[in-house]
């Protein structure tokens, strides 16, 4: 091999942009832990009621919206943002430009996750799902995303080639996206609140809103970045690729009426999402028969994607499948709802954005991941941890949607019915929690390095791209 | 289109406005001025404005969390069990909910839904839920089926007379001490209990559907 591969594989856009990404990943990973702690206490108290219950700061709702503030908004918002910015850096051909505003944009968007984290736990919470952050904490979000986000604006709209590439597209949509949706998300609901089941039903659109518009594009960015550069091969069915992109912006956000079926809501708002369900699967179907290179690929990268695309598509054939009223009138109102949004954000969204990160580490630093053993640890806990976790919250799910079709049962049965089940899902968030300790340690030990002994890159790593993977896995 | 910026950000705010006016702004437009419903033969309307005391106990029971395993929303009598749980004789409707700050829809049932439980049966009453918040026990059950909030209760001295809602049952057992609601229990006791969906509006009535007999006139 020639030093010009080596160059290639380690740019200008990963050794001069490098500080802006990694400290997006490292608060991520930071959040994954902490959410992991919140997710595992709130799993606890679902067969054990009285755990922590004492104290005030920690009841059920609390953890619950702790847990998933933290992993939306602290881990899959920085992780997904890192990954974006360096992905269209890369695309972009030169050095990230206004370096210093993603810096200060991403220290104060993790301010105010701390204050409003605070806040959730001594009372403050909004109590609308993904949203639960307090009101004084939102508008600073607003701003230190735009801060965040001009960076990568300025990639895209540098950019040396004219052509456009999906992960621009994905990357784009996201950093463009989201702010609309906070404003006008917090607006309605927390500013100048709307009367009645409104709040319920713009709460709604806004959940499915931030999958379809920020979440999974930003997931998406680095997963069709990552999966040609390790199979070195072209997207196999491309051509329908700018299709699939508009259908998941167009029809994705109205899928979220789903949760509303039977409710005291417009009934076109739950026929409206059962018909998105569908429509939208077109997407979920191009994406996987453009990623399909990953199934059949080696490495850490490619086997985090793998699980990631499978439960990506897994999550979108549930959604449809239990959009229905005749599922829905068993699925609705149990854990197989909580097993679903797991499956989506944790299977899919999580284990994307983790193979992307498992690739852009150790380009970022010059190096390879510092411990293979934690690596490979992290991957059989994430993997045989989600498995598990959505598994059994689905099977408790199902349970406890029967019983309760049933009225002679109580909830003291149904609870002792779901009992085993729900044990099980406490073994895999202590699964998860060690698992997502172990990725963070190793980030950590793998940069410092850097920080350390300055930018010498162990060229020979480099030689050929699947080195790296090789030397993780 | 996606290589020229200018309507590639077009497109994006497009899809954008598109998801954004077509819920969240139709429904505004259908539901956002729902006026209550004036009721000729009782000469006054519904629903009826909550007490100022129970408008403070939902937000006690939204800072708390409890839309995390309750529900309110009660599905119509053939779908699923809600009626035959005795939850409520009828679908919750957007009307119920307009003078609520913050209604608490929920989405999980973990515990039973609450929409009707301020006139459930059987009744119980105020010292009743306090017994229960402060335990988590179910009056008659043995075990802990509710997490006990013993922080929403004082555990002070007994100074004088015991005070009018200290915990009864406690009071034999703790010598010289007594629990009492603090104030946040006591608003969240009066909300619980001024939750009442009972009065029938004309789009709540349950309409079972006609199937036609064969051979008969349409």
């Amino acid at each position: 091999m020639s030093s010009t591969s080596t160059h290639a594989e380690v740019t200008a856009a990963d050794t001069a942009g490098r500080w802006p990404v990694l400290l997006l990943l490292a608060s991520g990973l930071g959040w994954l832990v902490i959410s992991g702690i919140f997710a595992l206490i709130a799993s606890i108290q679902l067969h054990s009621p009285t755990f922590m219950s004492a104290c005030e700061w920690f009841t059920h709702g609390r953890v619950g919206a702790l847990a998933e503030t933290a992993f939306v908004y602290g881990w899959a918002a920085n992780a997904g943002l890192g990954i974006a910015l360096w992905v269209l850096g890369r695309l972009g051909g030169s050095t990230l430009r206004a370096q210093n505003w993603a810096m200060v944009g991403t220290l104060f968007w993790n301010l105010g996750m701390t204050l409003g984290l605070g806040g959730i736990a001594t009372g403050e919470a909004t109590s609308f799902a993904f949203l639960e952050l307090p009101r004084y904490v939102q508008p600073l979000l607003v701003v230190a995303y735009i801060a965040i986000g001009i960076s990568g604006i300025l990639a895209w709209s540098g950019r040396r080639t004219e052509g456009t590439y999906a992960s621009h597209w994905y990357a784009v949509a996201a950093l463009f996206l989201f702010p609309w949706l906070l404003i006008a998300a917090q607006t309605m609901l927390l500013w100048s609140p709307v009367r009645g089941v409104l709040q319920p039903i713009i709460d709604g659109w806004y959940v499915q809103s931030v999958f379809s518009l920020w979440l999974a594009p930003l997931a998406l960015a680095g997963a069709y970045y990552v999966v040609p550069k390790i199979t070195g091969q072209g997207l196999p069915s491309y051509e329908f690729a700018p299709l699939a992109f508009w259908t998941l912006l167009f029809v994705g956000t109205m899928t979220g009426g789903r949760h509303l079926i039977g409710g005291p809501v417009p009934a076109w708002i739950p026929t409206l999402a059962n018909a998105a369900c569908w429509m939208v699967l077109f997407h979920f179907i191009v994406v996987a028969l453009n990623l399909r290179g990953a199934l059949t690929g080696g490495g850490t990268s490619l086997a985090f994607i793998s699980f990631g695309l499978l439960a990506y598509l897994a999550g979108a054939l549930l959604d449809a499948a239990t959009s229905f009223r005749g599922v829905a009138v068993v699925t609705q109102f149990t854990y197989f709802t909580t097993a679903q949004q797991q499956l989506a954000l944790y299977g899919g969204i999580s284990m994307l954005l983790l193979g992307s990160i498992y690739f852009a580490v150790p380009r970022l630093t010059g190096r390879p991941w510092t411990s293979g053993a934690f690596v490979r640890g992290h991957r059989v806990l994430a993997m045989v941890g989600i498995s598990i976790l959505v598994g059994s919250l689905a099977v408790a799910g199902w349970i406890q949607g029967t019983e309760l079709s049933n009225a002679k049962t109580t909830f003291g049965e149904i609870a002792a019915r779901t009992r085993p089940w729900l044990l099980a899902v406490s073994v895999a968030q202590g699964f998860l929690l060690v698992g997502n300790m172990l990725i963070l340690a190793n980030f950590l030990r793998s940069v410092s390095g850097v920080w350390c002994a300055g930018a010498v890159s162990q060229v020979e790593a480099f030689r050929q791209p699947t080195t790296m993977e090789v030397h993780a896995s | 289109m996606m290589k020229n910026g200018f309507f590639f950000f077009i497109g994006l705010l497009a899809a954008f406005l598109l998801g954004w006016g077509g819920i969240p702004l139709l429904a505004h437009k259908q539901i956002g001025a729902l006026a209550p419903f004036y009721d000729d033969g009782e000469s006054s309307s519904f629903p009826t404005r909550p007490p100022g005391v129970a408008a403070r106990g939902q937000l006690v029971y939204a800072d708390l969390g409890c839309v995390a395993c309750h529900t309110q929303q009660v599905r119509r009598p053939d779908f699923g069990s809600d009626k035959a749980r005795g939850w409520g004789d009828r679908q919750s409707v957007a009307r119920d909910y307009i003078f609520q700050g913050r209604p608490q829809l929920g989405d999980v049932r973990i515990g039973p839904d609450l929409a009707n439980w301020g006139v459930r049966k059987p009744p119980v009453d105020a010292g009743g839920i306090a017994q229960f918040l402060y335990s988590g026990v179910v009056s008659g059950a043995k075990a802990v089926t509710h997490p006990p909030f013993p922080f929403l209760f004082d555990d002070r001295p007994i100074v004088g007379e015991v005070a009018a809602d200290a915990l009864v049952a406690l009071v034999d057992k703790t010598p010289r001490r007594q629990i009492v609601p603090t104030e946040r229990a006591r608003t969240l006791i009066a909300y619980l209990q001024s939750l009442n969906n009972a009065y029938e509006y004309p789009e709540a009535r349950h309409v079972v559907p006609v199937v036609a007999k064969e051979g008969a006139h349409k």
